[in-house]
């Protein structure tokens, strides 16, 4: 409970607009993109929303001395409950934090708020001419201090890395108010642990990023995209691992399974050939459009070889684009064919990602329930989509038989729970099977120096 | 009884569709000026689904998140789902009205007023009426000054085909034995009665218009937990224009509303058929008169830009009509964010009229930055919204209803 005395304090501090404590203005705070059901709704007590790192830091030395639970929030596009204030206490929303402090284009860095969405931050970069590659599928809406606190992928991962490649350092106010800063614009830097991928990833378990200095790229000149339809799923898949192997690395794979295809094809009312069994989008980027086609010729080159059935070449951007909306609508055409979709976010060593996809394909024929796999398969990074209806007899058990399986062979292969969504609530249960019981005792240890009263975001990880 | 259920499992049905992924945020006008999670369509959508699923009461607090929406599918445009959030929001405000006694004393005495076909047709009376509900923000009392009449605008902006006169009236591509009739909108009607008279002037260069006495639309019933009425309404409407083959309207919302006719009444065995028939019949004026290959009387001097109504825009998909005509009637400029609601929606800057103003906002730096003389329109309410905007910026840009340029 908060007390009237201490919602004053709060009020306060960030102004009475920014703080909401009724029962519906809760709610909405209360749940995020992950399958956890609404209800009985996870309501945060009060909704407090900083405008600096000077409130953020008043308000966490009022929440530390009064061992308020504090969840730190962005724009809640999470996958697996992270910003969900599961012990209620205070939802920090940290989404009118919104400046781009610095653009440093000698050094090619940018410093921003983390109330920047990703999309914003990637125009204003692009607008000189500068990249910053990090793209999850939530780019339009989702927030970067979600981005850097969830180590965020996206579909360039296989040729530009993932988010903790670009963050070179960070402010973070610690659970007892307290300012630091840790890394900084300096490439080179081993002083001290590297407190910047510590906190990257960190899921606001162990502070609130308040600012990041990110790293930026030259924007490649030219990209083109390219369609390659297989009547094999291994043929597909087998393509992309020649490629890689051939030394194509493109700048995104992107493998859809049947399901997913017919899926896309249904919501967007196109007639996709019932004997394709595998679709892979390739971007391919590079200096000129001699570089281009060379890639292109080469990419289609290895897929005939490995008898693909349809090769589509991007006349235009225009035809790249209606290529690309084939996979971002993929996620919520998915979502659609059945009650519940239960998303999962597997990583595996590239070469496993064949394997796997097979093994899942067994996994849902031995239990009977649709799963749905699409993914990164440059980086071997998989969504495997379990369409379920929990309301049916048995089907819960059924479902929960087959995620326990899906993660098992994705430790088996070497591979781990998750790529880019984080752990949150949904994978607590496993990560003691991916981390070992004392690996999970090293990041309790490190939870409990930086936040000894355990406030920032309880419950979550492990 | 069985009509709450149907509405709760209609309101079940949609927004269980939303997968909470939050691309509705940023897109969405009101979440534009006031940031929080239940402003949004993801804020409203699941409110509506925990209510549904017992979490909530149906009370006058919910209705009140519910109210706070413009109605104007940007949400639904942008969605990966395409959730109608829209149709959502209405069937729980009268899911709530039917629960709690309706829909509240300030909307029942609008629905009421645009029963009366009487009332709205002695527009002066209708003003008197409002007026005294307190319903004055509707209707735009000392907004006439600052509105621009067609022979103002044709003196001021006359260009060389302006000054050649009115171009002969064009052979109309839908049939020529094509009973064409004129949808008489309440807003249209009380308020611009000018941009009514070039309406029927234009129409009646390409075909013999009729004039019914026809009903409201029914979209201020249907929007506000009166769906009985507004049912009541679209029966009769139907029945008055049995007659016609193409019904015309000049206001965005009207047209809209009455092309969803036949899905309102497809459970209606008695009325099913001629429901479907009565809606494909419907017609915003620009698509209208594109279909008739109409060309506007003159070309003028005039720099244009459209604000695309929701309704016409996203409702009824008509956004090339419009401008194409204005192309030809001026030096048309589309300005930025053109299809972005301008926070007029209904009753809706009556009810939050500081919302709807900094909605307004943005749509007026976006006319200012277009550099348009003249900003053309194709709904009532959007002209009054504009209408203040053209008053806040000075007289930096004038507002037309587009029967008025063409």
């Amino acid at each position: 409970m908060i007390t009237e005395a201490i919602k004053s304090k709060l009020r306060a501090v960030v102004g009475d607009e920014n703080v909401l404590d009724t029962n519906l203005d809760r709610f909405g705070y209360s749940y995020d993109s992950s399958f956890i059901p609404l209800l009985p709704a996870n309501n945060p007590d009060i909704v407090v929303r900083p405008l600096t790192t000077d409130e953020v830091s008043k308000v966490m030395v009022i929440a530390n001395a009064h061992a308020i639970p504090v969840t730190a929030r962005g724009a809640a596009s999470g996958r697996t409950g992270g910003s969900i204030p599961v012990r209620g206490g205070m939802s920090l929303a940290l989404d009118r934090m919104t400046r781009i402090i610095e653009f440093d284009e000698r050094n090619m860095m940018v410093t921003v708020e983390p109330g920047v969405r990703t999309i914003d931050l990637y125009n204003h970069c692009a607008a000189k001419g500068l990249f910053y590659p990090p793209d999850p599928a939530s780019w339009k809406f989702s927030t970067m201090g979600g981005n850097v606190a969830e180590n965020a992928g996206g579909m360039r991962a296989v040729k530009y890395g993932v988010t903790n490649n670009y963050v070179m350092g960070l402010e973070v106010v610690l659970a007892d108010g307290r300012v630091i800063n840790t890394g900084g614009k300096a490439i080179k830097n081993v002083t001290g642990y590297n407190l910047t991928q510590l906190f990257t990833g960190s899921e606001g378990t162990l502070g609130i990023i308040t600012k990041m200095t990110l790293r930026l790229i030259s924007m490649p000149k030219a990209r083109n995209t390219l369609q390659l339809m297989f009547p094999s799923l291994d043929d597909a898949c087998a393509t992309i691992h020649a490629m890689l192997q051939a030394g194509i690395v493109p700048a995104a794979a992107e493998l859809m399974d049947k399901m997913s295809l017919q899926a896309v094809a249904r919501h967007r009312k196109l007639d996709i050939d019932q004997a394709i069994e595998a679709c892979v989008v390739i971007e391919i980027d590079g200096e000129d459009t001699a570089a281009l086609d060379k890639q292109a010729e080469a990419i289609e080159k290895i897929a005939r070889s490995l008898r693909v059935a349809e090769v589509r070449i991007a006349a235009d951007a225009k035809e790249a684009e209606d290529i690309w909306a084939i996979r971002r609508g993929l996620s919520s055409a998915v979502g659609a064919m059945a009650p519940t979709r239960l998303g999962e976010d597997i990583s595996v060593p590239r070469d496993a990602f064949p394997e796997v996809v097979r093994r899942i394909k067994k996994i849902s024929e031995t239990h009977g329930i649709p799963i749905a796999v699409y993914g990164h398969a440059g980086d071997g990074n998989l969504h495997p989509s379990v369409l379920c209806d929990l309301a049916k007899p048995g089907e819960e058990e059924r479902v929960h038989k087959a995620v326990d399986e899906i993660f098992a062979v994705a430790l088996e292969v070497g591979g781990t729970l998750s790529g880019e969504h984080g752990i949150g609530m949904t994978k607590r249960k496993y990560i003691a099977s991916a981390l070992g019981e004392d690996g999970v005792e090293v990041l309790k240890a490190i939870k409990l120096a930086l936040d000894p009263k355990g406030i920032l975001n309880p419950d979550k990880v492990w | 009884m069985d009509k709450d259920k149907d509405l709760l499992q209609q309101v079940k049905e949609i927004v269980s569709q939303c997968d909470r992924c939050g691309t509705c945020l940023p897109v969405c006008p009101l979440f534009g000026v006031k940031d929080i999670e239940a402003s949004s369509a993801r804020g409203k959508n699941n409110l509506a689904r925990a209510m549904v699923e017992g979490g909530f009461a149906p009370d006058a607090k919910m209705l009140e998140k519910m109210n706070f929406c413009l109605l104007c599918r940007t949400c639904i445009d942008n969605c990966p789902s395409k959730v109608k959030t829209d149709e959502a929001t209405i069937a729980l405000r009268q899911y709530i009205a039917d629960r709690t006694g309706g829909p509240g004393v300030k909307y029942r005495a609008l629905g009421g007023m645009l029963k009366k076909t009487g009332l709205v047709k002695l527009s002066a009376g209708a003003l008197g009426v409002t007026k005294k509900l307190g319903l004055g923000g509707l209707v735009p009392f000392g907004m006439a000054p600052s509105t621009l009449g067609r022979e103002q605008y044709l003196a001021r902006f006359a260009g060389p085909a302006a000054l050649a006169g009115p171009s002969p009236a064009s052979p109309a591509a839908v049939g020529a034995d094509t009973k064409v009739a004129y949808f008489h909108g309440c807003g249209m009607r009380m308020m611009f009665p000018d941009a009514v008279a070039e309406t029927l002037t234009i129409l009646g260069t390409v075909t013999a218009v009729r004039q019914v006495d026809n009903v409201c639309c029914g979209l201020p019933h249907l929007a506000h937990g009166m769906r009985d009425d507004f049912l009541a309404l679209a029966k009769e409407n139907i029945r008055l224009f049995a007659d016609a083959d193409v019904i015309v309207s000049d206001c965005a919302s009207c047209a809209g509303t009455l092309k969803h006719i036949g899905a309102y009444l497809a459970d209606d065995p008695e009325w099913r058929d001629a429901a479907k028939a009565f809606s494909a019949k419907i017609m915003s004026l620009s698509e209208y008169l594109v279909k008739a290959g109409y060309r506007p009387r003159q070309r003028a001097g005039a720099k244009l830009t459209f604000h695309e109504p929701c309704h016409l825009g996203r409702g009824q998909g008509i956004k090339k009509e419009p401008r194409q005509l204005l192309k030809e009637a001026g030096d048309y400029v589309e300005m930025p964010g053109a299809d972005t609601c301008c926070g007029g929606a209904g009753s809706f800057h009556i009810d939050y009229p500081e919302a709807a103003a900094a909605v307004l906002d943005k749509k007026q730096a976006n006319i200012e930055k277009s550099g348009a003389d003249i900003v053309v329109s194709e709904c009532p309410v959007c002209l009054v919204q504009l209408n203040k905007a053209a008053e806040k910026s000075g007289g930096r840009f004038k507002v037309m209803h587009i029967s008025q340029v063409l």
